[in-house]
């Protein structure tokens, strides 16, 4: 507080020191001016011992000047906040030139015409001072430190423990009546300090442009604001404190609105802030809460239409593991993830051995030097038989086209955290586009279920095309022609197994074997309730119409693990199975020409060749070997799509595991 | 023979290209970043120009600048940018720049030659870091901003209350809320006097970055209950158009 410098002017003492002052700044000048030509004649060391006495002289009288005029600045300026005020405060240890730079004239001071000009806070708060220049306040108010710490000399130490004061100091301006009623603020006045105050959510002193502009930088104000509410709502420790769930933000990030927020799309879907508000944040009881069940059909029409009131029965972070409080949800997920193990532990194996003999077979035959006899003459043998018409082959190449553009398209939203869901999104322009992507696959997969179902209907009931021994519909749904399992599927399985294991032959086969059964009857099943979940997901708004929005969370959990299941049942069985078998490694074309040779369909389905030759068909499915164009074509394609799948199921191993 | 009169060729080939470039340097400004702004000013090159009001200008402003508000600009450029050939950059302050954009095109009308605009205004300069001074500050006092529903409130409630419109003549003859009085922010600093003390003041200004300065230096100077309206004229006309 004692500064040397600051001279009270009315003293008298002070006057005759000022004019002393004026003394010995002129004898300082004369001496320095005198002492240049002696340095130039004698040399810098003999000059500074010649003017050494005067130095000291005037040392001895400035330094009696300076101790004798040390003046206190509170004489002038006497104020409160100058004196007591000071001392109390948080820089009571501070002099006054710690913050006002020294002038150089008290007269001039005096007079005005010398300003002690601030120095910035920064020079001591240089981490909150570089904060602040990216501050809201600063950039486009010119706010500085005093503006909101107001009387900056009697500032006093911030009680720790404690977030009323930052509430109390916004909320000189910004009289956020909302937020003064919300849960945080009450939390807050009941000395909880785990709850939200201003600065939690828009920082203290690097309030940003955008943390107060949700229009102009919608975007990176969503994204920023949703991370803070989950910041402390996913802190387990606080949460369990305050007897709130943790996992909450985890439900939520299972969710639609949770996955696309994550990939990076906040400004499509809804974030925290757009069902539980910003600042009027109210527990469900309250009934002003806009997540109250009164109000809830009003929250969701803030971006939803047109839907049933039971539309907002959706739930919209539950916990689908939570058996008593979600019971529809639980038993939909454990079904699910009964469905997946089942059919991959049976699948899974039976490709396994299958592939084990064909292997071992291989190898002993190899080993033997044997090659299998055709049991056809050669010019019989390489007569090639049509197995699938024009259209099944056009059918397939859409079902792949499609099945890929689903798989490519949805499943960045199951796996919504990994880098490369965030880089396929990318690529395909942000996750609206995906899904628009998404629905145009989902038209052509739909129009070739419908169409298949179609065939099915009129092969099944069609006149007067029965052929031998065949009448009725019935006859037709389990005759050799259907895909429909009939009762020479189980001896096969059994005869495969025992052959798996050495105790027996291949079995013979007719047109379609079981496991090609299965695997048009796993998608043809697959697509009611693949289809109709995504289709509800689609329209959930005209959804609510037939079934309240509870629904929507089972039909978005059988979507996802359904799709997981066609993906791993594809790109796995079927691929091994049709493919990758070491008899048909790398693939079989059969499906794009549509041809087979007739010693493949005698040696394999020769239950199918007896019926052709019994019909006296044969003659009629001959066909001519396919064409250069139609071969490039078929192992590009087929290579390609294999080559994808297989890739894709190495990404999805790789974040089953590793991500 | 195409060649025939090469010179002819070249000369009309120019004409065409300045036929092409002649409306782009009409409508389309020329825009300086912080960065080269600076450099110019420290190779004394540049004059600034700060098109917000006196008030404002003397607050807070690129140094060196002078202060030629824009609804002032005809009157005042003539005697205050007298060189029409030196290299001027006018700024606002808001990152669209449209005060100092409608500036530019009058200077442009008047001759001026050599003329820029800040690019992303004053928010921009002192993001890139750089400072501003001030010569007549306005000390900031607490305003509480209130939202439109609450002014309807208070209108019923005090009688007396007096709603002060900020933005330029030219917006307010457009539309204003009823009774309001109109004093534009460029001319507040010379004809406060006649705003009458005793009423309680709600300040509306365009979008509601600039009402906050104004109801601070209405405080300074002596006005008692002076509130601001949340989001100006811009967030009530919204507003509006939702109900």
């Amino acid at each position: 507080m004692i500064i040397p410098i600051c001279v009270h002017h009315v003293t008298i003492v002070g006057s005759v020191l000022s004019i002393l002052d004026v003394l010995i700044v002129r004898l300082r000048c004369l001496v320095l001016a005198a002492s240049v030509p002696f340095r130039m004649q004698i040399g810098i060391r003999k000059g500074i011992l010649c003017i050494a006495p005067f130095l000291f002289l005037i040392f001895c009288s400035f330094y009696a000047h300076a101790s004798n005029l040390t003046m206190d600045c509170t004489e002038c300026h006497n104020k409160e906040q100058f004196t007591a005020g000071f001392s109390k405060s948080v820089h009571s240890d501070n002099g006054c030139t710690s913050c006002h730079r020294p002038f150089q004239s008290i007269d001039r001071h005096i007079s005005n015409q010398e300003k002690p000009f601030l120095i910035s806070c920064g020079k001591c708060h240089s981490e909150i001072a570089n904060e602040y220049k990216k501050n809201f306040h600063y950039i486009y108010e010119d706010f500085k430190c005093q503006d909101c710490h107001y009387e900056i000399h009697s500032l006093k130490k911030q009680q720790k423990g404690s977030k009323i004061p930052i509430i109390k100091g916004c909320t000189k301006c910004h009289a956020n009546e909302e937020y003064v009623s919300s849960g945080h603020s009450a939390a807050v006045l009941k000395g909880n300090n785990d709850s939200a105050v201003c600065s939690d959510c828009h920082g203290l002193h690097d309030t940003r442009v955008y943390h107060t502009s949700l229009e102009a930088n919608t975007a990176e104000a969503r994204e920023f604001y949703s991370r803070k509410c989950i910041s402390c709502h996913s802190d387990s420790v606080m949460m369990k404190r305050n007897k709130l769930s943790h996992k909450t933000v985890e439900y939520y990030e299972e969710t639609y609105h949770g996955k696309v927020q994550d990939l990076g799309y906040a400004t499509r879907v809804a974030g925290c802030a757009d069902c539980h508000t910003t600042h009027n944040i109210l527990s469900r009881d309250n009934p002003d809460s806009t997540i109250n069940p009164k109000n809830l059909v009003k929250n969701c029409g803030k971006c939803h239409s047109n839907f049933h009131p039971r539309f907002a029965e959706y739930k919209a972070h539950p916990d689908y593991k939570n058996k008593n409080r979600y019971p529809a949800l639980y038993w939909s997920f454990v079904f699910m993830v009964f469905l997946l193990l089942i059919t991959f532990s049976f699948f899974w194996m039976h490709t396994l051995l299958w592939w084990r003999k064909v292997y071992w077979e291989k190898y002993r035959l190899e080993k033997l030097g044997i090659i299998l006899e055709s049991p056809l003459p050669h010019e019989q043998a390489i007569q090639e038989i049509k197995r699938f018409s024009g259209k099944e082959r056009i059918m397939h190449v859409l079902l792949i086209i499609s099945f890929f553009g689903l798989v490519i398209t949805g499943f960045p939203l199951k796996y919504h955290s990994t880098a490369w869901a965030k880089a396929l999104i990318s690529v395909m322009g942000g996750a609206h586009n995906a899904g628009l992507y998404h629905r145009v696959a989902a038209i052509i997969l739909i129009g070739l279920f419908l169409y298949t179902f179609w065939l099915g209907v009129s092969f099944i009931f069609s006149k007067g095309k029965g052929r031998a021994g065949i009448r009725g519909w019935i006859d037709r749904l389990f005759g050799p022609d259907s895909l429909m399992p009939n009762k020479n599927d189980w001896p096969q399985f059994k005869g495969m197994v025992k052959w798996f294991f050495g105790k027996g032959d291949m079995p013979q086969f007719g047109r379609w074997t079981y496991w090609e059964k299965f695997d048009f009857l796993a998608v043809f099943w697959g697509m009611f309730i693949i289809g109709g979940s995504g289709i509800t997901l689609w329209a959930p708004e005209a959804a609510s119409y037939i079934y309240p929005g509870w629904v929507f969370n089972i039909a978005s959990i059988v979507h996802s693990e359904e799709a997981l299941l066609a993906v791993l049942f594809i790109f796995t069985v079927h691929f091994f199975n049709t493919h990758l078998i070491p008899t048909k490694f790398p693939m079989d074309p059969i499906i794009f020409t549509g041809r087979q040779k007739l010693e493949e369909l005698k040696r394999f389905r020769s239950l199918e060749y007896d019926r052709l030759l019994r019909e006296n068909r044969l003659d009629e499915l001959k066909i001519k070997h396919p064409g250069i164009a139609m071969k490039i074509f078929a192992s590009m394609f087929g290579l390609a799509s294999l080559w994808l799948g297989i890739i894709f199921t190495l990404i999805l191993l790789w974040t089953f595991f590793f991500a | 023979m195409p060649f025939k009169y090469p010179k002819l060729c070249i000369i009309s080939i120019l004409l065409l290209f300045s036929l092409i470039a002649l409306p782009a340097k009409a409508g389309s400004p020329r825009y300086i970043n912080p960065e080269e702004t600076m450099r110019l000013i420290k190779e004394n090159k540049a004059l600034t120009v700060d098109t917000m009001s006196h008030i404002e200008c003397m607050d807070h402003r690129i140094p060196g600048s002078i202060c030629i508000a824009l609804e002032e600009f005809d009157k005042d450029a003539p005697s205050l940018m007298k060189d029409k050939k030196r290299t001027t950059v006018f700024y606002c302050e808001s990152k669209n720049c449209r005060r100092a954009g409608e500036v530019y095109q009058k200077a442009l009308a008047m001759g001026y030659e050599d003329i820029y605009i800040l690019k992303g205004g004053l928010p921009e300069w002192k993001s890139a870091g750089y400072e501003v001074e001030t010569i007549k500050r306005v000390r900031r006092t607490p305003v509480v901003s209130i939202k439109i529903n609450q002014l309807e409130k208070m209108k019923a409630e005090k009688k007396n209350l007096l709603i002060l419109d900020v933005r330029t003549e030219d917006m307010f003859k457009k539309g204003h809320i009823e009774g309001a009085m109109n004093m534009p922010m460029y001319m507040l600093h010379k004809k406060f006097h006649s705003i009458p003390g005793s009423r309680p003041i709600i300040v509306v200004d365009e979008n509601g970055k600039r009402s906050f300065i104004v109801c601070s230096f209405l405080i300074n100077n002596g006005f008692k209950d002076v509130q601001r309206l949340f989001g100006g004229m811009a967030f009530k006309e919204k507003q509006d158009r939702i109900r």
